[in-house]
């Protein structure tokens, strides 16, 4: 079936929902591939090839939703489930005491395609594999590593939307990613190493520009030295994060919490709400003059850089904090007109479509400051130089965070100097922003991704791009875990 | 309303994912050919700010194939079950397959066996769609606003057929319902949560579970602030199940047996207090059994852990073999129990306590060392200073810092297994537990 086909399908179902009065409506049709090869000790332990068709269909009527999905794309289920979609959205309404209102939006109609130089789809699997199986190999020979990991992902979205206002979006999405890990053990104790390239919408090139090869027998090492490493001594210590470290824990600790309808309480069930409440915007003091956190929406490459989001919004860039002080949110065109804005930021995003858009974390990331990072670790007395993502956990409300990491290296008068184990450090959100008082300049800038970002019931995975430079905090509270 | 009768399309049924079955191993040139179904009509009516805020409904079938030609393996799957999208999902199957590197742990499909029947889908369940889904929401919503109490949930119900079928005769399907309900109310900062989940709808327990939630909020008004430490702990069972799932997780044998897992040279040996016994018990009503597994294999009920001793791992079917493991446990419906003397209710645990922190639920439970599995989560939605057997207050929440290795050889009293559900967690049976010594690292600032 063609994407015109697609359109005529789109059409059979916007036009029962405007006969039925609904206050608005629209049908997104998607097609996602998805192919993952996975090893595991020197063994591609599964090759997947997924392909999951189907459309889900929203429908606003007197202030309510509803929305209804199916994966039989025909001619007889599109009326149907159209029409189920009104029927849930008037049920929905009878119990509404406050109407949903959505912000105005111009129409679009656009067509958007990752651009990339190498199609994953077209690269041969043998060549894959061979790279996974020779990464492994080359992992497992560093004695002492007892195990080894690597894995490819892309996924290929061709998307329809198409809205009652008019609007109609064609979409083509790429996205990628490759990674491995080793696991040392020593004296009883295990500790794993890891190499990641971030997920981004962009070709087979990410793969072959990461030399997965090259790195493995760093990370074998670096695993051999981490578990051989001693373990943290509990205290105070200054803290250098890197770009892919920040990434998590600025997702976790601004990320969630600038999500406009979680600070709603529409997540009070699940995901919870947040300490950043709408009466804070514009005076609460998130972090310190250095911290500059900024969602962009538009950045090339960037998981959320869809053009548009699943409400027809084109995608922005904005601020969240600027200069430490909390300014503005992700929202969506419901939540936006909640809170008297006039235009949504254009992040409401589902994971596929059988499942509905909720508001989602922008590209959220932390804007590069003016130093080096060896400017950033001469500075440091005693502290801890951290990489990659470990340990995470935040309270519901985002104040009460801890976080490990993937590699520890202990700074001792402005110098790093040798691994640790162990790490953990925590502290409260705005405490822990307001400490940070150097961040590295554009040059050490990278991204990361994430699509395993879990919110909603039912459970949807969400995707967003974080960037940042190295950044220092001061005085924090570090434990052994 | 939402009009009756409009029904979906009908469900896949066992004849016809044999057809299907039929269809797809027709085709398939490879040496082992399986084909695996999940076919599924599910809805849920979420509720925020006492009113609906999402209310879906959604079918999705899924047939997935996996080929294999001398030991190398490749599989595909598919929403589109016509007659093309078919044939097409076999040629990527196969071309993955030929592509594929030979595995070394490659094992052909169990072989086909009769599978213990259950009664795994209910027609109240069956019946349910957006209005009667509603109707539970607006019954938990109702509750709250005769209190004047905000509230924030979902009521979900759903129909599967799952099936796996392969060229050695290996056949199964089963129908499976699935509904839940869980809900969280505000009492302005302070809040109170409690859930259900079963195969049958009537079983949910809205009014009871709602006044729970009612109960908690209301009791957590005003709280106090303790300083981090170690405390005796009266943990419900949906903060049993947050420790003791991470126990089911990390029992890989593989793990094991290379060294990288917490139970290390600790099968046959003690890893729990000896009072306590993990068991699967897939024919337990309030437990979700099914008759086999994604693998085609059996469900029965197996011993884990028997009077704290560690007695199974969780198998792979190459690991199995190579550890002459004929039948492979499984835990599909997990169950913690304890010997007597028990007590019947948590709130004979609380009489039992000089002083002790009362956990309703843990929130972002996570592994801090997979060594020790040394776990970090927060206390959620009701927690309460217990002092002299009685609740005095409600206080902040901690952050714990504890392994559920320890945590469970701490155990001083406990109630009969009761249900647990959580929002992090599937669905299980375990005790509510008084515990000395939990280790409760940071407190957060509500």
């Amino acid at each position: 079936m063609s994407t015109s086909d697609w359109a005529e399908l789109a059409e059979l179902a916007l036009n029962r929902i405007r006969a039925a009065g609904a206050d608005y409506g629209d049908i997104r049709v998607q097609n996602s591939t998805i192919q993952t090869i996975e090893g595991e000790d020197r063994r591609i332990a599964s090759i997947r090839d997924a392909e999951d068709k189907g459309f889900g269909i929203r429908v606003l009527y007197h202030g309510g939703w509803g929305f209804a999905a199916s994966s039989i794309l025909s001619l007889e289920e599109v009326p149907r489930v159209a029409d189920l979609a009104v029927d849930i959205a008037r049920g929905s309404a009878s119990l509404a005491r406050e109407k949903v209102i959505l912000v105005e939006e111009p129409v679009h109609r656009d067509r958007v395609v990752t651009a990339h130089r190498i199609d994953p789809f077209a690269v041969s699997l043998e060549q894959k594999s061979a790279l996974l199986c020779e990464v492994m190999d080359y992992v497992q020979r560093q004695s002492e590593v007892v195990r080894s990991r690597a894995s490819l992902w892309a996924r290929r979205d061709r998307k329809l939307f198409m809205s009652s206002e008019g609007s109609q979006l064609d979409f083509d999405l790429l996205a990628v990613q490759g990674e491995f890990s080793a696991t040392a053990k020593h004296d009883g104790r295990f500790a794993s190493r890891s190499f990641s390239t971030p997920h981004l919408r962009t070709g087979y090139e990410l793969i072959e520009d990461a030399q997965l090869l090259a790195e493995a027998p760093r990370v074998a090492a670096q695993a051999v030295e981490k578990v051989k490493a001693p373990a943290v001594q509990p205290g105070r210590y200054d803290l250098v994060l890197d770009g892919e470290h920040l990434s998590l824990t600025m997702h976790e600790s601004c990320g969630h919490p600038s999500e406009l309808d979680r600070a709603l309480g529409y997540e009070a069930n699940y995901a919870g709400t947040s300490f950043l409440t709408p009466d804070k915007r514009g005076t609460f003091r998130y972090g310190s003059p250095l911290v500059n956190l900024v969602a962009d929406n538009t950045e090339p490459e960037t998981l959320a850089a869809t053009g548009y989001d699943d409400d027809g919004v084109a995608c922005q860039k904005w601020d969240i904090v600027r200069e430490g002080v909390f300014v503005g949110y992700c929202t969506n065109r419901e939540t936006a007109a909640r809170i008297g804005e006039t235009r949504s930021r254009g992040s409401n995003r589902a994971d596929g479509w059988g499942t509905v858009p909720m508001v989602r974390i922008a590209n959220i990331g932390l804007e590069p400051g003016g130093e080096s990072l060896e400017d950033l670790i001469s500075d440091v007395k005693r502290g801890i130089y951290i990489e990659g993502h470990g340990s995470y956990s935040i309270d519901q409300r985002r104040y009460n965070f801890q976080f490990g990491g993937d590699a520890f290296w202990l700074i001792e008068d402005g110098k790093r100097t040798h691994m640790l184990r162990d790490v953990i450090y925590h502290g409260i959100t705005p405490d822990f922003w307001r400490s940070c008082d150097g961040v590295a300049d554009r040059a050490h800038r990278r991204r990361f991704g994430f699509i395993t970002c879990g919110k909603g019931q039912p459970g949807q995975s969400g995707w967003m791009t974080h960037a940042a430079s190295p950044a220092r905090f001061r005085r924090v509270d570090v434990i052994k875990g | 309303m939402i009009a009756p009768g409009k029904a979906w399309p009908k469900m896949t049924g066992r004849e016809e994912f044999r057809f299907l079955a039929d269809l797809v191993l027709r085709r398939s040139t490879g040496d082992d050919t399986i084909v695996a179904l999940q076919d599924q009509h599910s809805g849920t009516t979420r509720f925020a700010n006492s009113q609906v805020t999402q209310n879906v409904d959604s079918r999705r079938g899924t047939l997935t194939v996996t080929v294999a030609f001398d030991g190398r393996r490749g599989t595909a799957s598919t929403t589109d079950f016509t007659a093309g999208a078919l044939q097409n999902v076999v040629d990527r199957a196969e071309r993955t397959a030929k592509l594929s590197p030979k595995d070394p742990e490659y094992l052909p499909p169990p072989e086909g066996r009769s599978f213990p029947h259950r009664a795994t889908a209910r027609p109240e369940t069956v019946a349910a769609g957006p209005a009667r889904r509603l109707e539970y929401a607006n019954e938990a919503i109702g509750q709250c606003r005769i209190e004047n109490l905000q509230t924030a949930g979902i009521v979900s119900s759903s129909l599967s057929s799952v099936g796996i079928a392969a060229g050695n005769g290996l056949f199964a399907f089963e129908e499976r319902t699935d509904a839940r309900f869980s809900l969280t109310v505000q009492a302005g900062d302070a809040t109170g949560w409690s859930a259900a989940a079963h195969r049958s709808l009537d079983h949910l327990r809205i009014q009871e579970r709602t006044l729970v939630a009612i109960g908690k909020a209301k009791r957590s008004g005003e709280l106090r602030e303790l300083p981090p430490g170690r405390y005796s702990v009266i943990l419900e069972p949906a903060a049993v199940a947050g420790l003791l799932t991470w126990v089911l997780w990390t029992l890989d044998a593989k793990s094991h047996d290379k060294g990288t897992s917490p139970f290390a040279g600790k099968l046959g040996r003690a890893v729990f207090d000896k009072r306590l016994t993990l068991q699967n018990l897939p024919d337990h009503s309030d437990l979700f059994g099914v008759g086999f597994t994604s693998e085609g294999l059996p469900s029965e009920m197996s011993t884990w852990v028997e009077q704290g001793i560690l007695k199974q791992l969780a198998y792979d079917r190459f690991t199995a073999r190579n550890h002459g493991v004929k039948t492979i446990p499984t835990m599909e419906a997990p169950c913690l129990s304890a010997t007597r003397p028990s007590v019947p209710r948590i709130q004979d645990l609380v009489k039992q306590a000089d002083r002790a922190i009362l956990v309703t639920n843990f929130w972002y439970v996570r592994t801090v060392n997979p060594a020790d599995l040394t776990l970090t989560g927060m206390t959620r939605d009701g927690t309460f200073l217990v002092e002299d057997g009685q609740i005095v207050a409600a206080v902040k929440n901690f952050r714990f810092h504890e392994s559920p290795l320890r945590a469970f050889n701490q155990l001083e009293a406990w109630t009969e297994p009761a249900e647990a559900v959580t929002s992090e967690t599937g669905k299980l049976l375990v005790p509510a537990m008084l515990i000395r010594d939990f280790n409760f690292s940071s407190v957060t600032k509500f």
